[in-house]
Formats: C-alpha cells, sequence, structure tokens
C-alpha cells in the first residue's frame, strides 16, 4: 500500500512500529538514521493529514417517520 | 329509532359504528388499578378517577412501559361495546403522566432489564480509539445535533458521518430511532460506532429514552453504540444499556474521536522521542568504543611496563655478568698454556702482566 492510501490510524501504527524498533533488538545503529529520519517524515505527514481532513457528514434520505 | 327493531346484535354493531365516528380515538386520563396479564399476552386494567371507573385492555407488545396499580396514565384508545354488554376502551398506546408515576414506571423497567442483564458491564463492548465510520440517530434540526457537530469538526477530521434525522422526543420518537437503529444494523458494511444524541429537556421530553423497545434497539444492536442524552445529571434507560454513556452531545463528541491537537502532540512527541532514542543508543556506542579503547591501552601499557621490568632485570644480571666487575673485586684472567717455561698473560682490573710459568701443581 503506498503512503498516499494509508488512513491516519495506519500511519500512527507505523510510527509506533519505528519507535519501537528504536527499543528493540533488532536495533542497529547502520539503520538507525535511516529510520528516525522515516520517523520524522512520517510525524509531519500525519500532522499535515490531521490539519488538513474535513469530515464528511451525509444526512441519509431514508425517512424514519413511516414504517418501511 | 324506536320504530326500527333492532336485534341485540345490530344494536351493539351500530352503537360501535357510532363510536368510531364520533371517537375514533380518545385519550383518557387516569389511575391504573386492578392490572392483570392473561397467558403473557393480553393486559387488562381499570382506568378510574374520583367519579367513574372504566374497562381496558391491550395487547402486551402495546405497553412500552411496565405498570402498577395506583399510577396515573394517559390512554389513547377506541372506545368499544363488546357484545358482552360490557364497554371498555381498546388501547393503543399508555403513557405514564406525573412524576410520581413516570419514576415509577422507570424503576420498574429497570429492574426489568437490569434482572435480564442488559446493563451488565460484561456486556460493554470498548468503542474504537478513531473511528473511520460513525452512524448518528438524532434530529438535524437540534441543538444537540449542532453541537455535536461543531465538536466532531474541530476535534478531528477523515470520518464518514452518517445522519439518521428522526423526532427525539413525543410519541413518534422512539419508534422513529429504532427504525434509525434498524437500518444502521442492516447495512452491508456496518458503521464503527452508533450514536444517538438529543440534548437537555424536562423529564417528560427526555422519557422517549425511557421506552423499553428502544432501550432494547440499543441493547441488540451489534454496532458498538454511544448514547449521550440530556444534561450530566440526567440517566436514561438508552444510556444504561448502551455500551458507552457521554454525559451529553458534546461529551459524546469528544468521547468519540481525539483531539487531533492531542494527536498531533503525541506524534510530535513519538518522532521526538525517536531522535533521543538514536541519540542515546550514538551515546552507548561513543561510550562502548570509549571503553574498548582505554582497554588496549591498558593492556599496552600492562605490556610495556612488564618488559620494562625483565629488561631491567635482564641487565642487572647482565651487569653482574660483567667480568671487569669481577677484576675490580681483585681477581685476574690469565691467558696461555700453563705448562712450565710457558708465558703467560694476566689481565687485572688496573694492568696486563706478561709472566713466565715456573711451577705446576695438580691442586
Amino acid at each position: 500500500m503506498s503512503d498516499k492510501n494509508k488512513t491516519i490510524q495506519e500511519k500512527m501504527a507505523e510510527l509506533q512500529a519505528l519507535v519501537n524498533w528504536f527499543q528493540g533488538e533488532d536495533f542497529t545503529l547502520e539503520e538507525a538514521v535511516g529510520k528516525f529520519s522515516g520517523a520524522e517524515k512520517l510525524a509531519e505527514t500525519i500532522e499535515k493529514d490531521l490539519s488538513e481532513l474535513k469530515n464528511d457528514i451525509t444526512v441519509i434520505k431514508q425517512r424514519f417517520d413511516v414504517e418501511a | 329509532m324506536d320504530d326500527v327493531l333492532l336485534s341485540v346484535s345490530d344494536f351493539v354493531s351500530l352503537t360501535n359504528q357510532t363510536l368510531e365516528y364520533a371517537y375514533p380515538s380518545v385519550a383518557v386520563v387516569g389511575e391504573v388499578s386492578e392490572y392483570r396479564i392473561s397467558q403473557g399476552k393480553w393486559v387488562s386494567f381499570k382506568l378510574k378517577d374520583a367519579g367513574a371507573v372504566i374497562s381496558c385492555f391491550a395487547g402486551v407488545y402495546q405497553l412500552r412501559t411496565p405498570l402498577e396499580d395506583g399510577m396515573k396514565v394517559v390512554v389513547v384508545a377506541a372506545p368499544r361495546l363488546n357484545p358482552k354488554g360490557y364497554f371498555n376502551l381498546n388501547v393503543r398506546s399508555v403513557k405514564l403522566v406525573g412524576e410520581g408515576s413516570i419514576k415509577k414506571g422507570f424503576e420498574l423497567l429497570k429492574a426489568k432489564l437490569e434482572a435480564e442483564g442488559l446493563f451488565a458491564p460484561e456486556r460493554k463492548r470498548p468503542l474504537p480509539r478513531i473511528p473511520q465510520r460513525v452512524a448518528l440517530v438524532t434530529s438535524t434540526e437540534s441543538a444537540a445535533y449542532a453541537d455535536f457537530t461543531r465538536i466532531l469538526n474541530e476535534r478531528w477530521g477523515g470520518l464518514k458521518l452518517e445522519v439518521a434525522h428522526t423526532q427525539v422526543q413525543g410519541e413518534p420518537a422512539a419508534d422513529q430511532m429504532i427504525r434509525a437503529i434498524q437500518y444502521f444494523n442492516q447495512q452491508e458494511v456496518p458503521a464503527d460506532v452508533l450514536v444517538i444524541i438529543r440534548g437537555g429537556g424536562s423529564a417528560e421530553d427526555l422519557s422517549t429514552f425511557n421506552d423499553e423497545p428502544l432501550a432494547r434497539a440499543i441493547a441488540a444492536s451489534r454496532i458498538p453504540t454511544l448514547v449521550g442524552v440530556g444534561h450530566e445529571i440526567d440517566h436514561s434507560l438508552a444510556d444504561m444499556v448502551a455500551d458507552v454513556r457521554a454525559a451529553t452531545p458534546t461529551h459524546a463528541a469528544e468521547t468519540l474521536v481525539p483531539d487531533r491537537a492531542e494527536i498531533i502532540r503525541a506524534v510530535r512527541q513519538q518522532a521526538h522521542s525517536a531522535g533521543q532514542l538514536l541519540l542515546q543508543s550514538v551515546q552507548q556506542y561513543r561510550e562502548r568504543v570509549r571503553e574498548q579503547l582505554e582497554g588496549i591501552e591498558r593492556r599496552v601499557d600492562d605490556q610495556m611496563a612488564r618488559a620494562e621490568a625483565l629488561l631491567l632485570s635482564t641487565r642487572s644480571l647482565l651487569a653482574e655478568l660483567n667480568p671487569m666487575k669481577v677484576l675490580a673485586r681483585g681477581y685476574a684472567v690469565v691467558r696461555g698454556d700453563p705448562k712450565v717455561g710457558s708465558e703467560i698473560m694476566i689481565e687485572t682490573e688496573k694492568q696486563h702482566i706478561t709472566a713466565e710459568v715456573t711451577d705446576v701443581r695438580q691442586k
């Protein structure tokens, strides 16, 4: 899935996984700089998404004042 | 009409036709007495006041609240003369009136639903932390709806909210809300959360949310439910059966979604903590390398010291073995063939002497 198609929740889970990686056993200094850079970019994307996204509100046409 | 001869059956039919024409539906207020349920299906009671009494009949399904003798009610009914000659009211709906009756009805229904386990904590389902699809049942003309959507938009984005507009007070409200709940529950892809909201009002306005079928519809929802009705002090049966209760519609919006400002802060903190962890790790690596270098340095120093000590002791031993040091102690080195008549060389600390051997004896 490309980054564009990911939901905010998925991006937040990805960021959490990156942070966990820094505390886990797979941590290597060689990879850490790249991972940190990825975490920073992801945080910026999430912040941008959160600031820009609007809610989609629809009042459904179905009437409930009469039995269907 | 005394010139028309009617059979008893005709008279009863004619009376009922007249009643139906004149009073298709009447609302009568009175006190319940002699309340009975037959075969679990039929309800009968007397409705009385200080001066009169009338029999009432209903199906159990028509009662939306438990009744008890002494309760004050408004009965909406059709007056009928039955073939056995008894006049009664065929009940369409019963509504509790008066604070005492409303409270009593609430307590009776609450006890009934509680006994069925509908309020049990183990039934409560958690709401997703960040829902993506939300179904809302409310009046879109209400202030509660305006407050709810305003708070929702302030706090969060990217949410798909479907709204079912229904009445939220008055007699048709409960059935409308039940239909809306059923509509959302029948969707192929159900919403993540079903929200029901209504602003504050009088006890009578809010009594819709103490309706038994509505409470059961909320309890039966396959979509987790969030109910925010009235003010903080108001408690309805709809609240109690819901998976999550919000004190007000505004609180429902706050409960439903996180605050984006808080999430942004948390996300920044996460990225910052990754940076901190990276710096810590670099520091730890540096410490480890420094310790290793110090270890190497210590080992080199040890080896050097050991080599220096060895050299020193060897030099001192060599110094002890120096022949000049023996000569200095008064000894001499004799070179040549030690035979009588031979010439030999004698070396002392300070002299070289040539001598002739005059005598040789074995020791």
